[in-house]
């Protein structure tokens, strides 16, 4: 049986705080196939974070169905989800997200070792996989010694390291400057290209954006726009320079009053 | 998760903060030093107990001779010598006593040529050997015709022998006690120390009758300052003792409302006291060992919560790359109990050290057993558990989302 390998259906979330209701997803509908790279876009309280927590298994939706890899994770307890997570999503954060007091072979190697595969072989594959991200001469060092480029490509060794099926990058680049974030985005096509690895990627950036194929635009909570990525971007171009045009028009005109 | 993964990050997390763990664990260091040195406490004394009552020789009660109250007025104990040689012969009669020797104390200069000490002397009878299990190293003890005949002859302790002949023998050789000649007949071989707090290495053994003839004036012909009375065994001495109470009461003319001229020395007694001692010791030491572990485990479990609140957006990190909520737990919990048997550890140690440094005085054994390691060791480790529990648990409750956003 071939199904999505994400697939959200009138996924809705509400926060509350002092039983005031507010809600953040509005029913989202999503479907995503396993080799995809898609690329979820949205200003700041279009729902965007909180659609990655939920995509990460992080967060539950209030309504709706979530199935990711086929499981079915609104059923899901505390440590199921947990189990869910360490099998099939990589994360790599906007910070980085490493744990400071530990080898950087030892933090590629954790996803393994909550895996329960034993210490040793959880190392070996962790110093392999820091290789393919050429880091292998640097297992040995502590995070706060490597650049954040580095420390970024630690993160996606560890993302990789236990064969997830799918990858979820929040602002990868968020941290980090122009050059550096081109050769992060490189590993991460490359990725998509080459192996068919599955790859979400939440950002705000439009140039960052522009390396996935698909594009997921959020709007108040709700898709604006599921399409091809430079269909998208170029609709997003559109409006943007119409917004600016509108605000300078605005401006002229108060000037003129 | 594997255990040795998680000994080996509560290492990291201990090192991370090493000045804070250790002031963490101090409370438990003190707290299981304090348990170990209880029980190392409770044993020494009992062994140390045993050990006197064996060289005093077992079973023995000391008859003294006490001021007779003579119409209400009190006279300076000795003044009045209300023991005779004849009650002792009568204790010795009784049937709940094994046997009994009178005895005359005094200090005297001992000297040999230009040698000379000045030690404890006791006129008694050959019983005396035998009750108070005194053992010849050369010659003969004193005999029933040493006292019937006032014999000049004396026993030498051990030590009082080394120092007057060094390596010499010292049998057949004269010796002055208060300027009177006595031959030396026998060494002991006892050490350590005798009923009257002496050194029994020091003493020297004369006959009675000799004693009372040459060495001290006695208040009549017949007096003795004590009875030294054995019986059957550990069970009898009580009865033993009121026997003799009844027997002297008697023989003394005492009238049922007067007090007793005489007073009863139960050795046992001491051991009772002793041991009631050791136990008001360990029961102090005890508690504030208690109070020690319970001050130092809730140290331990306000030290984790901080660590858990510090270590918020860890604990996040691991959560979304796989840790389950009992990953987690037992993440802090571990860290919690390898905090807690270290310590452990440092205080047994620490006890150990100290109680080398008892021992060392050589006054006083105190030896740090395994069952006092293993009952600390465990202990420790239940501290952790128990104080431990809570903020591991805080931890596992954490939701991931939360965790992440935490700064």
């Amino acid at each position: 049986m071939t199904t999505a390998l994400v697939e959200l259906r009138d996924v809705r979330k509400s926060y509350f705080s002092n039983r005031i209701e507010t809600p953040v997803l509005h029913g989202i509908n999503l479907a995503m196939q396993r080799g995809e790279f898609v690329a979820i876009m949205g200003q700041s309280g279009s729902g965007k974070s909180t659609l990655m927590n939920v995509l990460g298994c992080l967060d539950t939706p209030t309504s709706g169905s979530y199935s990711l890899a086929g499981e079915d994770v609104g059923s899901l307890s505390r440590a199921a989800l947990a189990g869910l997570r360490n099998r099939t999503i990589g994360f790599v954060f906007q910070s980085f997200n490493l744990l400071k007091r530990m080898s950087i072979l030892d933090n590629v190697a954790l996803p393994l070792i909550y895996a329960g595969v034993n210490r040793k072989q959880a190392r070996e594959r962790a110093q392999h996989q820091l290789a393919r991200v050429g880091l292998g001469e640097l297992a040995r060092r502590q995070p706060n010694q490597l650049s954040g480029g580095q420390q970024q490509r630690v993160a996606i060794a560890r993302a990789l390291v236990a064969d997830p099926p799918l990858i979820l990058a929040d602002e990868p680049t968020g941290n980090l400057d122009t050059r550096t974030s081109a050769d992060i985005m490189a590993v991460l096509t490359e990725l998509n290209r080459d192996r068919g690895q599955s790859i979400i990627l939440v950002t705000h950036e439009p140039d960052i954006a522009a390396f996935a194929r698909r594009l997921v635009r959020l709007k108040d909570g709700l898709v604006l726009y599921d399409g091809p990525a430079r269909e998208g971007l170029r609709e997003l171009a559109q409006e943007e320079a119409v917004n600016l045009a509108g605000s300078l028009s605005t401006a002229t005109t108060e000037e003129q009053a | 998760m594997k255990f040795t993964q998680l000994l080996a990050e509560s290492a990291g997390a201990m090192l991370a903060n090493p000045l804070r763990t250790l002031l963490t664990m101090l409370g438990i260091i003190i707290g299981i030093a304090s348990v170990v040195l209880m029980l190392a406490v409770g044993d020494g004394i009992k062994a140390f107990i045993d050990k006197q009552l064996a060289v005093l020789g077992s079973n023995l009660v000391l008859v003294q001779a006490d001021m007779r109250k003579s119409a209400g007025a009190r006279l300076r104990t000795g003044t009045v010598q209300t023991l005779t040689l004849d009650d002792a012969e009568a204790v010795n009669r009784l049937p709940s006593v094994v046997g009994a020797a009178p005895m005359l104390t005094m200090f005297s200069q001992i000297s040999v040529g230009n040698d000379n000490s000045n030690t404890q002397v006791q006129g008694t009878t050959p019983a005396s050997f035998r009750i108070r299990n005194l053992r010849m190293a050369k010659g003969s003890p004193i005999t029933e015709v040493d006292v019937a005949s006032v014999a000049r002859v004396a026993v030498l302790g051990k030590k009082t022998a080394e120092q007057l002949f060094y390596k010499a023998d010292p049998i057949g050789q004269t010796i002055r006690i208060d300027n009177q000649s006595f031959q030396v007949t026998g060494v002991l071989d006892n050490e350590g120390q005798s009923f009257d707090a002496g050194d029994i290495g020091e003493i020297v053994i004369v006959p009675i009758s000799t004693a009372r003839v040459s060495l001290i004036r006695t208040a009549s012909p017949r007096s003795v300052q004590y009875v030294v009375a054995q019986s059957k065994s550990a069970e009898s001495v009580n009865d033993m003792v009121v026997d003799i109470k009844e027997l002297l009461r008697d023989r003394h003319r005492i009238r049922a409302d007067d007090e007793d001229d005489f007073r009863v020395v139960n050795f046992g007694e001491f051991a009772k006291s002793g041991a009631a001692i050791a136990t008001g010791l360990s029961v102090a030491l005890g508690f504030i060992g208690a109070i020690s572990l319970v001050v130092g485990g809730i140290g331990i479990m306000n030290i984790m919560l901080v660590s858990v609140t510090e270590r918020t957006r860890e604990i996040g990190i691991r959560m979304a790359i796989g840790a389950r909520p009992s990953d987690v737990l037992w993440q802090f919990l571990i860290e919690a109990v390898a905090i807690c048997v270290v310590s452990g550890l440092i205080g047994i140690a620490l006890s150990a050290a100290l109680a080398a440094a008892v021992s060392s005085s050589g006054k006083f054994e105190l030896v740090v057993g395994v069952k006092a390691i293993l009952i600390a060791t465990l202990f420790s480790g239940a501290v952790g558990v128990f104080f431990g529990f809570y903020p591991a648990r805080r931890a596992s409750k954490l939701q991931p989302v939360e965790c992440l956003r935490y700064e």
